[in-house]
């Protein structure tokens, strides 16, 4: 069950590294007016611009399966705390996202809970939608 | 006696030492970012704060590229392209500028996708026919007491700004600090810009933008082409049919 977990996980993130530069979305397509937390195993992170890159392996009434999220720049995730190799595959970690406003699955990150406590965002844990809205217009 | 004189003459010399010294325009040299509103950035041409006087024909340009690329969540910038005029400098998506200011030169970088700008002064401006035009174009500047005053043209067509023009269009931008400090005691640099464009305006359109200093600030890098190349080195290996390496 494993291996085809890891196959399967191998597989989307071949997926979406092959369309990696067509998942860079405007941030209107995110309802940064809510917050939702999705824990999950973290099989593929990029800290790249114009967004993050960032597939978890999330178990919830849909069974295990994986969800592709996006989020900050590296510059505004390094003003926000992160910095290298705070995220690692296999990691579990917490992400508050802003939901899609289709009802997809996925989102966009505003902050990030990492084993071991650290955390990582845009606000701290607060919900300012229009101060991340702002930071993450038009790109 | 002499003791007064000479401390007389000592502050005069001090004086005119000071006067002579003190710059003939303000500096504008540092880091600044966002002062709060009016809060501009972004490519998105479908925000304007205020209605636009702007003629059918580019309207329905501006009305069909936004019916294309909006459903699908698209920018300019989640491509890596820089914002260019006037979004860049109304706040190039909420990320900082610098600015370092010399009498004959003035460069401007948004932190955004690396964007640099150059304003030249007097001798140092190229001729006309020599100017490459840009998303940026080309900018020539002048000073009006303590405002700067920078004079944009060679843009080329661009329906995906907030400001959508032509590649006739003008821009002026007037920069001046605010006399006091803000709440936080930054200083406040307001710029304000007008466009004009023939092609696809029936009057100026204008915009303001306040930036506020960040004392001993630094921009960040912003590599973003990087994934473009990463994926199309992918393609590469796959026709030759080997791993990439």
């Amino acid at each position: 069950m494993n291996k085809l977990i890891t196959l399967i996980a191998a597989g989307a993130v071949a997926a979406a590294l092959s369309g990696a530069a067509s998942a860079h979305h405007s941030a209107v397509q995110f309802d940064f007016t809510k917050q939702v937390p999705i824990k999950g195993v973290v099989t593929h992170f990029r800290a790249i611009n114009p967004h993050m890159q960032l597939i978890l392996r999330v178990n919830d009434a849909k069974g295990e399966h994986l969800v592709e999220f996006e989020g900050h720049s590296t510059n505004n995730m390094y003003r926000n705390g992160y910095r290298k190799g705070m995220v690692n595959e296999g990691d579990i970690v917490t992400v508050n996202v802003a939901p899609l406003k289709n009802g997809g699955e996925g989102g966009y990150v505003v902050s990030a809970d990492l084993a071991g406590g650290t955390h990582f965002g845009m606000v701290s844990r607060s919900l300012d939608a229009a101060k991340i809205q702002q930071q993450a217009e038009g790109k | 006696m002499i003791n007064k004189l000479s401390v007389a003459l000592a502050a005069t010399l001090l004086t005119a030492s000071a006067l002579a010294a003190a710059p003939k325009h303000p500096d504008f040299t540092g880091v600044w970012t966002n002062a709060g509103a009016p809060a501009m950035g972004g490519t998105t041409n479908a925000a304007a704060n205020v209605p636009l006087p702007m003629l059918p024909g580019p309207k329905a340009r501006v009305d069909a590229y936004n019916k294309l690329v909006q459903p699908l969540g698209e920018t300019p910038g989640g491509w890596c392209l820089g914002t260019g005029l006037p979004g860049s400098m109304l706040g190039s998506g909420g990320y900082p500028m610098e600015i370092v200011q010399r009498e004959e030169q003035i460069n401007i970088v948004y932190e955004a996708h690396n964007e640099a700008r150059r304003v030249y002064f007097g001798a140092r401006n190229a001729p006309q026919e020599d100017r490459v035009p840009g998303r940026n174009g080309y900018s020539s500047g002048h000073w009006e007491g303590d405002t700067l005053v920078v004079e944009t043209d060679n843009l080329v067509d661009q329906i995906d700004q907030r400001f959508a023009h032509s590649d006739e269009a003008k821009v002026v931008e007037r920069y001046h600090l605010e006399p006091k400090l803000d709440d936080k005691g930054r200083r406040v640099l307001v710029a304000d810009m007008t466009l004009t464009d023939p092609k696809f305006y029936s009057a100026p359109v204008s915009a303001q933008k306040r930036w506020a200093q960040v004392p001993n600030g630094r921009l960040l890098p912003y590599e973003c082409a990087e994934e473009g190349w990463t994926a199309r080195l992918a393609e590469i290996a796959k026709k030759a049919g080997v791993p990439v390496p």
